[in-house]
């Protein structure tokens, strides 16, 4: 081992990085498991008191949460077959047909261990395949880099989107954001209408508190009052150790969605509900009995969990090693660490080496704390079902409106957090996905700044993102994703 | 979904329009092969140009005209929502956040159908004094004071 690795083992496993990750895989199964609250909701509110830690502290506790989410979003799936989040849905379609037969208990604890296995998988991955990506990514020149950003962007067009018009519409409004502010090559303020507010540009965290938080209130509230909100989950749920045939049965499931989970993490804009479903109906089309699936087997329990799990650490190999967030979440940590002055990327590896370990050894820890902390307080875990709204939607509007005022102490930033969850609302009216925006905002000023660097270099001709082999190789799959998009009919989903 | 794409498209054309003019009206720089500050917002434009077109033909082609009764039926909660939270943002530069959150936190509360006055009371008092303290002592920000509290010193 480096010297770099095992300075990044002792950071990450100091008491204060170790509580941190404790606290944050705590915090994290409970907002995973209360429905209607997302992790990136939960990393938000968690944001503000992160500004003032040290950044190996302050990203274990993120990680924590991202990790805890994760699986927490299982235990509302399993016992009122509401997914807590996203990823957890695939885990409702056999989870709550053993809670409704009598064994939430074992449904649980198939999750947890699944969950454990999945991500413990993807930090081996992380550990092994980021730094060489890293060493690789650092030979990348300006047109690679920005052909590779913007491969970044049509991939998670085409992934995040029902429609590619409305995923590049909403990449697009993000580059446009952007734009706002001095420009990254020569310092030339744009669009700013002589606001001294508007200089620095538009913080793409205050954007992000907007976007997620606001809607998801308002959401909340609909279903507050149309009656769609969720009942109390049941207090008995039995043994949650599964059964020794059980362990044997979901194997194989497990290797499924753990292998799955990290590949499809790494592609941005993937996600954990497509990588679960990818898994549940592969680890279906394995098994031997396939009519068991929906009706309550441990097997469709395991493969999501274990694959929406495996995502993680998946999505952090992108964000570490290229500075591409995989999902919302990692978005955020790459904001995070930016206001720490610490920038992910292949530099980081190189120049904060120790740093970058630290972080894939907070994964690790991460994995564990979740699977202790689930499983010693599950029952009181599951008591937190119960959560009153009431105290917890006003909560989390102040909490925004902290979180976008303590990132500069600037009124404005409040303002502009409350513009983009207006923005946020629309986008949601009309069903365009609001992701494809948020990485334009986290990648489009390198975006530019490559892009206006390799034509300085070439004299101004363009026929040096084709010439360079990386840079036309992203070319060429950007365009595959856009032409998947639509051959999968996504251009016209409309009219569906 | 008909009306909203075309909706959009058109709103998001204006806006191409807008963007397009002001980019027009960015400095020129004159250093030989360097492309203009103005260079990524033009890009910009005639990707949103050619995008909200493209939304407004499929639109008008494709795009079916279900109607989504359950969101206009709840909006009214929502407006309300938002309301509250302007008024809330609005009233924190003149009474500080403390004094600003107690009324928003209590309404928002009652909008989530709490009627308990001790819950009330604890919430809407308690939540925002701790949340005040605990940044302000704990994590080092000092949250606004407003104007009117800053008056008094």
């Amino acid at each position: 081992m480096s010297s770099e690795v095992l300075q990044g083992l002792a950071q990450a496993s100091l008491p204060t990085s170790l509580l941190a990750t404790a606290i944050g895989s705590f915090l994290g199964l409970v907002v995973g498991m209360i429905p209607g609250m997302t992790i990136s909701t939960g990393i938000i509110i968690i944001l503000p008191l992160t500004f003032v830690m040290d950044p190996v502290i302050s990203i274990a506790l993120l990680l924590g949460l991202y990790v805890g989410g994760m699986m927490g979003g299982s235990f509302s799936a399993i016992l009122l077959n509401i997914p807590g989040t996203p990823s957890a849905s695939a885990t409702a379609i056999d989870g709550y047909p053993m809670a409704v037969r009598g064994e939430a208990g074992r449904a649980l604890g198939t999750a947890i261990i699944a969950s454990f296995v999945g991500g413990l998988f993807s930090f081996l991955c992380l550990y092994f395949i980021a730094p060489l990506l890293a060493e690789v990514a650092l030979k990348f020149h300006a047109p690679d880099l920005f052909s590779l950003l913007f491969f970044g962007l049509t991939i998670i067009c085409s992934f995040a989107a029902r429609s590619l018009i409305k995923g590049l519409l909403s990449a697009v409004i993000g580059l446009l954001i952007v734009t706002i502010g001095m420009d990254p090559v020569m310092g030339t303020a744009r669009f700013t209408f002589g606001q001294v507010n508007m200089m620095a540009g538009i913080h793409f965290l205050t954007a992000m508190i907007g976007l997620f938080a606001i809607p998801q209130l308002v959401e909340n509230l609909i279903a507050l009052k149309s009656g769609r909100d969720v009942g109390r989950a049941q207090s008995g749920i039995g043994s949650i150790w599964p059964r020794l045939q059980q362990l044997k049965a979901i194997a194989i499931p497990i290797s499924i969605g753990s292998v799955t989970g990290s590949f499809l993490g790494i592609l941005p804009g993937v996600g954990g509900p497509i990588a679960a479903f990818i898994s549940y109906d592969y680890t279906k089309k394995a098994s031997k009995t396939p009519a068991t699936f929906g009706k309550g087997c441990v097997e469709g329990i395991a493969a999501p969990e274990s694959a929406n799990n495996a995502v993680t650490g998946g999505a952090l190999i992108p964000m570490m090693t290229l500075g591409i967030p995989g999902d919302p979440v990692t978005a955020i940590l790459i904001g995070a660490l930016m206001i720490h002055g610490l920038a992910p990327g292949p530099l980081l590896f190189m120049e904060r080496g120790d740093f970058a370990y630290s972080v894939i050894f907070s994964f690790f820890w991460a994995n564990i704390f979740n699977l202790i902390i689930a499983l010693a307080a599950l029952r009181l875990l599951i008591k937190l079902l119960a959560t009153p709204k009431a105290l917890l939607m006003p909560t989390i509007a102040i909490l925004c409106v902290i979180g976008s005022y303590a990132l500069r102490n600037n009124l404005f930033d409040v303002y502009v957090m409350f513009s983009f969850g207006l923005l946020g609302l629309a986008m949601r009216w009309l069903d365009m996905p609001v992701v494809p925006l948020l990485l334009a905002m986290v990648l489009g000023n390198q975006l530019e700044e490559h892009l206006r660097v390799a034509l300085i270099g070439s004299q101004g001709d363009v026929t040096v993102f084709f010439t360079s082999p990386v840079s036309l190789f992203f070319l060429c799959l950007s365009g595959l994703s856009i032409f998947w998009s639509l051959y999968t009919g996504k251009g016209n989903k409309d009219k569906q | 979904m008909k009306r909203r794409n075309i909706a959009a498209a058109c709103v998001l054309l204006a806006i191409a329009v807008g963007y397009g003019y002001q980019t027009a009206l960015l400095p020129a720089r004159t250093l030989p092969n360097t492309p203009d500050p103005s260079f990524f917002p033009w890009i910009n434009t005639i990707l949103l140009g050619v995008l909200s077109f493209a939304l407004l033909i499929q639109a008008v082609l494709w795009s079916n005209d279900e109607r989504v009764m359950e969101a206009q039926q709840a909006s009214v909660p929502a407006i309300v929502a938002l309301g509250l939270f302007l008024l809330y943002l609005v009233a924190i530069p003149f009474f500080g956040f403390v004094l600003s959150s107690v009324p928003f936190f209590a309404l928002f509360m009652v909008l989530h159908n709490e009627r308990r006055k001790l819950w009330l009371l604890i919430g809407a008092v308690g939540i925002p004094i701790f949340l005040y303290n605990l940044f302000k002592h704990i994590f080092g920000v000092s949250l606004p004071r407003g104007i009117f509290l800053g008056l008094l010193g």
